[in-house]
């Protein structure tokens, strides 16, 4: 093959340092969020001296998840901000999972939020909890910036709805994007109402500062991370599709070119969000990872026709321009907490795997590739895979289906029979989500313990 | 990749937020509506919040602390707190004072003054400091009254400050300002606090001779719009409830919500003139 890109051995100088794994700050960053949680129940604590009755009760309870869907809301936008720390250290999908968890449970305060003050409300007006909606129309009509919020909280409930697991599968990728990037107006349009009803700001000045401060440098994150930094990215390196190459029947590679791409500071086992300038591609941006180690003029990506979006990248021409925003994800060498390390592939997740396998440094025989298709014509990339493996002394092993259809046995013995030193290697893994859950429980059965089982999943 | 179990996870959220919110809720004193719209409403209050508004605590000739009540001015509400030894104020202090923007300037520099001038005075009678004209009038009102609740309970000490106290708890708002001495002539009822959706409303009326002489709002909402509208509400409604004698009075249009709130506060407190 003659698109092999050998840059492995510079590649590996680089990443050639004392094995000292980085720590994800994912507990820290928790805790954080915890004292910040714990210092908006503060300020209800603070400006509550007591509470009257029943109707006190359940204004209180709005305000206390009035307050705490404020404070999750600024921080559901800030995990989509695409801060580096964020995306590159706690990793992507795991930074991916915890907006969706915590954007659903934001959304249920709303509702409670919304429920409980309103209730309140027409308990104060001497009404009962029938009178619920008129008193919301009431308050919609006259309490300042409520009528904002009302949209606002409308946007909500959509983005609530079409995110939910069975709707979003049944539409397009592209719609559902489009209805989550309302969340920003949504944002806007019920910040307001904090600010001018909400008792604890109105009170306390300092409070409304606090609430400036966090909401305006979540702005400001999102405006410097997802906009202005693509945007110097690829000024600055001017991506444009230099060829693509069919590897196996449905899975292609495109090559990319530009200008001193390995300024660009990607690290093998990360991927971009690419965006290719085609017609009818160019509203959407999906994630593929490099199949290789960056070059300073070339990348790779290897990509499955699976959807929409893949199965067209086969028509693009050479000369298109690109438009990447990245890198991210943190299934890196920065990882590694021992010499050996075992590679697991399933698919067209070998793309990570192929790049890691080429730079991840060690000595002959301490990388193993460990490669799951469903026949030996699947096996996308093999021959480079062969060559890097004969290059550099590594073990590369393959496991497809027999010819009668029955898959291959991945369990805890066969792998401690293949590597009896199984518990003492680093694993990386890259593959759907069945086969990974499948190979981690071997993996665990064969004694590697879970903190050295670094997987990226972007299964919600 | 530990298995996850959304349910459980659903569940477990659900329980640590309704039990959090729930233990919350039944932590925080449930106390009478007076004590908390005192924090509520006014800005100024957060530092009173747990100081009894216009109490007497066993004061007297046995000593103890008086508080006066809270005295509105255009900068904010000011409300002193006398600490009483042997009939003699011994010590002065703010409990609320303008706050925010100049406000804090001249708090600082206006209300240790009028401390020390209420110590050495041991009367009302205290000059005002200037540039702080209206902080000092509010202070010297909140002394007065704090004073007269002083010589009051200092009076029937049997009572050792009933009157007082009876108002701090909150039941019935801070009612009897001047009441124990001389029942008979005017005297200031304040009406219970009424919640409304822009805040807190609450009404003090003057009664003489089985007629409300004056109706005042001690409260009534803030911030943003409600500015405006109490502005434009709580004159109106005062003049009605003088003209009407009674809490059958219209309510200002656009300001509906302060209407039925200074109605409800105004009820209470005829009721209270009454009983």
């Amino acid at each position: 093959m003659t698109t092999t890109l050998a840059g492995g051995r510079a590649a590996r100088r680089q990443t050639m340092r004392r094995i000292r794994p980085r720590r994800s700050p994912a507990v820290p960053l928790l805790l954080a969020v915890g004292a910040g949680a714990a210092a908006v129940l503060w300020l209800w604590w603070h400006n509550t001296p007591s509470i009257a009755d029943n109707t006190g009760r359940i204004l209180n309870a709005g305000r206390i998840t009035g307050l705490l869907a404020g404070y999750l809301m600024a921080l559901v936008v800030l995990q989509m901000a695409r801060v580096p720390a964020l995306e590159r250290r706690v990793g992507s999908d795991r930074v991916a999972r915890w907006h969706a968890r915590s954007g659903r449970y934001t959304l249920c305060l709303i509702a409670a939020h919304v429920f409980l003050t309103m209730w309140g409300y027409a308990l104060q007006a001497g009404k009962s909890l029938g009178d619920i909606v008129q008193q919301t129309v009431d308050s919609v009509e006259q309490l300042p910036d409520v009528g904002k919020a009302a949209i606002g909280t409308g946007l909500f409930v959509l983005i609530g709805l079409t995110s939910i697991g069975g709707i979003r599968r049944r539409m397009p990728y592209d719609t559902w994007y489009h209805v989550h990037l309302m969340t920003y107006a949504a944002v806007f349009l019920t910040f307001w109402h904090q600010i001018t009803t909400g008792n604890d700001f109105a009170v306390e000045p300092a409070a409304k500062m606090f609430w400036y401060g966090l909401y305006g440098a979540v702005t400001a994150l999102v405006v410097w991370y997802r906009i202005l930094t693509p945007i110097r990215l690829n000024l600055r390196h001017r991506m444009r599709v230099e060829a693509v190459i069919e590897e196996t029947p449905g899975i292609v590679s495109v090559l990319i070119g530009g200008r001193r791409l390995h300024r660009m500071g990607a690290e093998a086992g990360q991927f971009f969000r690419w965006r290719f300038l085609a017609p009818g591609m160019r509203f959407s941006s999906h994630p593929y990872s490099l199949s290789a180690a960056p070059r300073p003029d070339m990348l790779r990506i290897t990509v499955k026709a699976i959807g929409d979006h893949s199965a067209r990248l086969r028509e693009l021409t050479p000369g298109t321009r690109v438009w990447a925003e990245g890198p991210y994800g943190a299934l890196t060498a920065q990882r590694r907490s021992r010499g050996k390390v075992l590679l697991v592939a399933g698919g067209v997740g070998i793309t990570p795997m192929r790049a890691l396998f080429e730079t991840l440094p060690g000595a002959a025989g301490d990388i193993t590739l460990l490669y799951r298709a469903n026949s030996t014509q699947d096996l996308a990339l093999w021959d480079e895979l062969a060559k890097i493996a004969d290059e550099r002394g590594a073990r590369l092993m393959y496991a497809v289906n027999s010819p009668d259809g029955e898959r291959p046995d991945i369990s805890a013995e066969n792998l401690r029979r293949k590597i009896p030193d199984i518990d003492r290697h680093d694993v990386f893994m890259c593959g759907p989500a069945g086969f990974a859950q499948s190979v981690y429980e071997a993996l665990r059965g064969a004694g590697v313990p879970a903190r050295r089982i670094h997987h990226e999943s972007f299964e919600m | 990749m530990r298995k996850s179990h959304p349910i459980r996870r659903v569940v477990l959220a659900t329980a640590a937020t309704v039990s959090g919110v729930v233990l919350l809720l039944s932590l925080k004193p449930a106390s009478g509506p007076a004590a908390a719209s005192a924090a509520g409403a006014a800005p100024q209050a957060t530092a009173s919040g747990q100081a009894p508004q216009g109490g007497a605590q066993a004061a007297g000739a046995a000593g103890g602390t008086v508080t006066g009540d809270a005295a509105q001015t255009q900068y904010g509400t000011v409300q002193v707190r006398l600490t009483v030894a042997g009939g003699k104020i011994t010590k002065a202090e703010a409990v609320q004072a303008p706050k925010g923007g100049l406000s804090d300037q001249k708090t600082a520099l206006a209300v240790p003054k009028l401390n020390q001038e209420a110590v050495a005075a041991q009367s009302a009678r205290i000059d005002a400091v200037s540039g702080a004209t209206y902080t000092s009038t509010g202070y010297t009102k909140s002394l007065q009254s704090a004073l007269d609740r002083m010589k009051s309970s200092a009076g029937s000490t049997g009572a050792a400050g009933s009157s007082g106290s009876s108002g701090s708890s909150g039941a019935s708002g801070s009612s009897g300002a001047s009441g124990s001495s001389g029942a008979a002539q005017a005297r200031t009822v304040t009406g219970k606090v009424a919640q409304t959706q822009y805040g807190p409303v609450q009404v003090r009326i003057t009664v003489s001779g089985g007629k409300i002489t004056q109706a005042s709002a001690v409260q009534a909402p803030k911030g943003g719009l409600s500015d405006q509208k109490t502005a434009s509400a709580v004159p109106k409604l005062n003049q009605e409830a003088v003209t009407a004698g009674n809490a059958h009075i219209d309510a200002v249009s656009g300001a509906t919500y302060t209407s039925t709130g200074y109605q409800q506060s105004l009820q209470s407190a005829l009721d209270q003139a009454g009983g």
